[in-house]
């Protein structure tokens, strides 16, 4: 019972980073972001059949608290600041990476299955799950060219992660896995901080552009 | 004899159902906004409205033309018959028959596209190369579910495929199965001109891909191309709502109450998207078909790591 549960969110997590990759605005990636963190943040649950001890319970708390609250929130803040276009701009089409992000959703399973790797697992879809996301979150943060949706490529590489962690570990050695949701935050916190910065710094150089070539018309 | 009966019962519900459904859908959108709409049996008066009325044809039109509506119409109803609704096996059935069902569907499509492209009206024919182009995305992903499912049921029949073994499958290959639900859904609302790719409600020319296409005709004809439309979305939904309901009772009446509830649940869902979501621009509508394909290929991906 408990491994439909674990199946169905690990398929979840990789759906909801091909929708990610399919998505063409920031709100929405970030909205989808934080569904994702969410299922994440769950899977402990299903992992242990909902028989918590009290550090599991506090690690899926604040798991699920950083990552599908404070982190989108952040993010939000960052695109409010930043008089950006609310639409991504790929480097490659939206259709080319999802037809790329297939084969990585493929080749992610076929390196799973010639994987062997210690620790029990107790569904067998989490492993190539938890590679295709870290695939398609690299993918992302490759093909992307503005910074916020970089940031949530580099977020869903970050789920994939904690996911493959998961897989891995019984029990998930708590001051390691504390370390890994601060270095995110701290990390998001700060790309937030100098997409700010960027702004400030370039926000006038277009205009001058505009202005020379209002001059040359006029 | 049986054989016989089985396929006017088929018919007979069919027949009932699919403007039922397009009335459901109509109203859903009504109610949502607050309207009363139109009574759900309204497409059933439009339609009788349709026939009474004569075919009117432009001089430049040929033959092609003439016979479309009838391939259309023709091509839709025999589809319906290799889908498991009153029979738990349909009344068409045999190995391979999804191919059938494809090539089936191209045919009626092939005759739209080219009764659009014979009245010489570039408005159509832009709707036609639209709908080509989008049909081109829509089959390969519809095809790549097929996969799956045969994979799933260890058969290439269709009433195989969605019938009797579904629920089995659910608990086995659930991800692969939500998966297909997905795909199935995009390919459902793709190929019925709904409205994240095409609103059937507008008749502004630029935008328009179904509606364009049947914009000359007038009539009968026009009756059958419309039929032909809500046959379509019954199939599709027909196709979704045995995989998306697995509960079967074993006996045939309480099965069909359960399948009829599917399909008005169905009708309702479209209807609420239609109502809380605008059509998507053109060049990103294959960025959703090709999503769907892609969620098609990871099920496929998904349900041979289940077999391994």
């Amino acid at each position: 019972m408990m491994t439909t549960w674990i199946n169905a969110s690990c398929i979840l997590v990789v759906f909801l980073a091909l929708s990610i990759l399919a998505s063409y605005r920031m709100a929405g990636m970030i909205h989808l972001f934080a569904a994702q963190s969410l299922v994440v943040g769950l899977v402990p649950l299903f992992l242990r059949q909902f028989s918590l001890s009290q550090n599991d319970l506090m690690i899926v708390a604040i798991t699920i608290v950083s990552k599908s609250f404070i982190t989108p929130n952040i993010l939000f803040w960052a695109i409010r600041h930043v008089p950006t276009r609310a639409e991504v701009k790929p480097l490659i089409g939206i259709g080319a990476s999802l037809l790329v992000s297939a084969l990585l959703i493929a080749v992610a399973f076929w390196v799973a299955a010639s994987l062997q790797l210690p620790g029990l697992s107790k569904s067998n879809l989490v492993l190539p799950c938890s590679l295709a996301a870290v695939l398609l979150g690299f993918m992302l943060l490759v093909t992307r060219t503005r910074a916020i949706s970089q940031v949530v490529g580099y977020l869903v590489m970050e789920n994939g992660i904690f996911l493959f962690a998961l897989s891995l570990f019984d029990a998930m050695p708590i001051l390691i896995e504390m370390g890994i949701l601060l270095d995110v935050f701290v990390a998001v916190f700060i790309m937030a901080i100098v997409v700010n910065h960027i702004n400030e710094e370039f926000s006038r150089q277009p205009m001058t552009l505009v202005r020379s070539k209002m001059g040359e018309n006029t | 004899m049986l054989l016989l009966k089985s396929i006017v019962l088929q018919w007979l519900y069919v027949g009932l159902m699919a403007p039922f459904l397009c009335g459901v859908i109509i109203k859903t959108k009504a109610l949502v906004v607050g309207r009363v709409g139109p009574p759900l049996f309204q497409p059933f008066y439009d339609l009788l409205k349709l026939t009474r009325k004569q075919n009117v044809y432009s001089q430049t039109t040929t033959f092609i033309f003439r016979c479309a509506p009838v391939v259309v119409l023709s091509s839709l109803l025999i589809l319906s018959l290799f889908i498991p609704l009153i029979s738990q096996p349909a009344p068409i059935r045999f190995a391979g028959d999804i191919l059938m069902f494809v090539y089936l569907l191209g045919i009626g499509r092939f005759f739209l596209i080219a009764s659009s492209f014979d009245t010489g009206f570039s408005f159509a024919g832009m709707g036609a190369s639209r709908e080509a182009f989008f049909s081109c995305f829509t089959e390969v992903a519809f095809f790549m579910n097929l996969i799956i499912l045969a994979l799933l049921a260890q058969s290439i029949s269709l009433s195989q495929m969605i019938g009797a073994s579904t629920p089995l499958s659910w608990p086995l290959f659930g991800p692969a199965l939500i998966l297909v639900v997905s795909s199935l859904f995009l390919i459902l609302l793709a190929e019925n001109g709904r409205i994240p790719v095409d609103d059937p409600a507008t008749h502004l020319e630029l935008t328009m891909i179904h509606e364009v296409m049947i914009l000359d005709y007038s009539g009968r004809d026009l009756a059958a191309m419309l039929y032909g439309a809500m046959l379509k979305f019954l199939i599709f939904a027909g196709i979704l709502v045995p995989l998306l309901v697995p509960v079967r009772l074993g006996q045939a009446f309480p099965d069909l109450l359960v399948f009829t509830a599917g399909l008005i649940a169905i009708a309702v869902l479209v209807g609420i998207i239609e109502s809380i979501m605008a059509r998507l621009r053109l060049n990103r509508v294959r960025h959703l078909l090709l999503a769907a394909f892609a969620l098609a290929f990871f099920g496929f991906i998904v349900t041979l790591w289940s077999r391994l």
